[in-house]
């Protein structure tokens, strides 16, 4: 518990010295609860998600870092390894391959490359992951597109 | 005498006079707790002093101190005092209680005496004998000049005057200590500044000292606190890490190690890593292992393990290998075949 406090602590002075550090990365700690972190993560250019601004919540385990983050979109998103519903998020990093040595900026690029290069053989999206398998990326990129104009985009007018 | 009596420097494991101490080197010997100042008649401390407070009887001489003994030496060569010293209430004590062989030596050893001269000390009183100045060794003499001991030489590395001009395997001892405590220090400088990657200190400014070890990886060269990659390591599988690819990996380049090494310092070389390693398993061979427990028990590390596999006898325990052949075609060792576990195999 007194570990991951402390640990949690230097996350967020770091967050708060390099602000400017990832601009497509902004992450922001609870107010009351060092246990709770919100993300906003940028669609990586020359993806769909491109121009969208997406909200991830961050739940921080008692154990951390000896345990990982349970991170989950909170923005909707068209991705087949993003569960098109609840936003839980299939990375390996965050399952059985976690290491303490990750951090939540870490975890926060992790999450754009994986939205760079969506793993379709271990879709929690299936919508998604089969049309990225059966070869139509066109129709994937069409969906994704919509939805990031849809949910991750600020509204015009 | 004085030899029977435990070296209280040696004791605290801090005497600088090695074999050339007056007081004996040797745990077995008991050491002096008698209180000198009672002796005198006042200790200010009085029933709280931690030294005994009993009366010796007047002609034995087992209140040795370091200066007494050198008095007993030199009493009948230095009449009177020499360098002004403040010493006058002590040199009434040593012709009081001047030991009777002091008195007698003119006569056993005139012969040797005339032989090489007034030169010559008696009783074996040569250069390498006398003690050097130890206010000149821990730093600064009062006396300058006019200390009537001899001033070591001045040690390059640690700045004291504490060379003993005509002891030379002390001299060279002292260098070499001093050499590794500079090698030590600086490589302690050094490791102030590495940081865990796991809590993100630094290694070396953790709340509690015994946090404050570094938790060297075999197989590669990155930094964590010894508790940090322990607790990780410790981790339990049930939390859906992998034992071997996750928790036994560096967290950073995921490089399989199977042991952790505990050290205070961080290295600079390879070299300096594996007398690390390698002082860390003397260590641990020199401790009888509790699983294995003097025969009784079974360690499940078997020869791998880094602890003493002993008998009670003090006889090492002696391996051998089985090999088998098994099913696939492979040779694999085999451990102690027990009937239970074939028993255990069979479904009936």
């Amino acid at each position: 518990m007194q570990a991951s406090r402390a640990r949690l602590f230097k996350e967020y002075k770091e967050v708060q010295r390099e602000k400017s550090a990832d601009p497509d990365i902004q992450l922001i700690c609870d107010d009351s609860n060092i246990f709770k972190w919100t993300a906003l993560i940028k669609g990586p250019s020359e993806t769909p998600y491109e121009g969208g601004v997406f909200q991830l919540a961050f739940a921080i385990p008692e154990q951390y870092p000896l345990l990982p983050p349970q991170v989950r979109f909170l923005t909707k998103i068209f991705h087949p390894n993003v569960h098109f519903k609840t936003g839980e998020i299939c990375l390996d990093i965050l399952k059985n391959a976690w290491s303490p040595a990750w951090t939540l900026q870490s975890v926060c690029r992790a999450i754009i490359a994986l939205m760079a290069h969506p793993e379709a053989d271990s879709p929690l999206n299936c919508d998604s992951g089969n049309l990225l398998r059966s070869g139509d990326i066109r129709g994937y990129r069409s969906m994704a597109r919509m939805y990031t104009r849809l949910a991750a985009m600020p509204k015009k007018g | 005498m004085s030899k029977r009596t435990l070296c209280k420097f040696f004791a605290h494991g801090a005497c600088l006079k090695g074999e050339y101490c007056e007081f004996s080197h040797d745990w077995k010997d008991p050491p002096n707790n008698i209180c000198t100042f009672y002796q005198k008649g006042v200790c200010s401390y009085g029933s709280r002093c931690r030294y005994d407070h009993v009366k010796v009887s007047g002609n034995q001489t087992s209140v040795p101190s370091a200066s007494a003994a050198l008095r007993a030496h030199l009493g009948p060569i230095q009449t009177s005092n020499p360098s002004g010293f403040p010493l006058d209430g002590q040199a009434v004590i040593s012709s009081l209680s001047k030991p009777a062989w002091t008195c007698n030596f003119p006569e056993e050893d005139s012969s040797s005496l005339s032989e090489y001269g007034p030169l010559h000390l008696p009783r074996s009183v040569q250069p390498s004998d006398l003690p050097i100045c130890s206010f000149a060794a821990a730093g600064s003499c009062p006396y300058g000049e006019q200390c009537p001991h001899t001033h070591g030489d001045l040690c390059t590395i640690c700045g004291k005057q504490c060379l003993h001009p005509y002891r030379p395997d002390e001299r060279e001892e002292h260098i070499k200590l001093c050499q590794k405590n500079s090698k030590r220090l600086e490589a302690l400088k050094h490791s102030q500044e590495i940081e865990c990657s796991v809590c993100l200190d630094r290694v070396l400014s953790k709340p509690s000292v015994a946090e404050r070890k570094f938790g060297l990886l075999s197989e590669c060269d990155h930094p964590f606190c010894i508790s940090c990659i322990r607790n990780w390591r410790s981790n339990s599988p049930a939390s859906g890490m992998d034992v071997n690819s996750a928790l036994r990996a560096c967290p950073i380049c995921r490089k399989l190690s199977y042991f952790v090494i505990p050290s205070v310092i961080w290295y600079a070389s390879k070299e300096e890593k594996e007398e690390i390693i390698d002082s860390y398993k003397a260590k641990l061979r020199s401790i009888d292992c509790r699983y294995f427990d003097f025969g009784n028990g079974t360690c499940p590390f078997g020869t791998s393990c880094f602890y003493k596999h002993a008998y009670r006898d003090g006889r090492l325990e002696e391996v051998v290998l089985r090999h088998l052949d098994a099913e696939d075609g492979n040779t694999v060792i085999a451990k102690n075949i027990r009937l239970s576990d074939f028993l255990g195999r069979l479904h009936l």
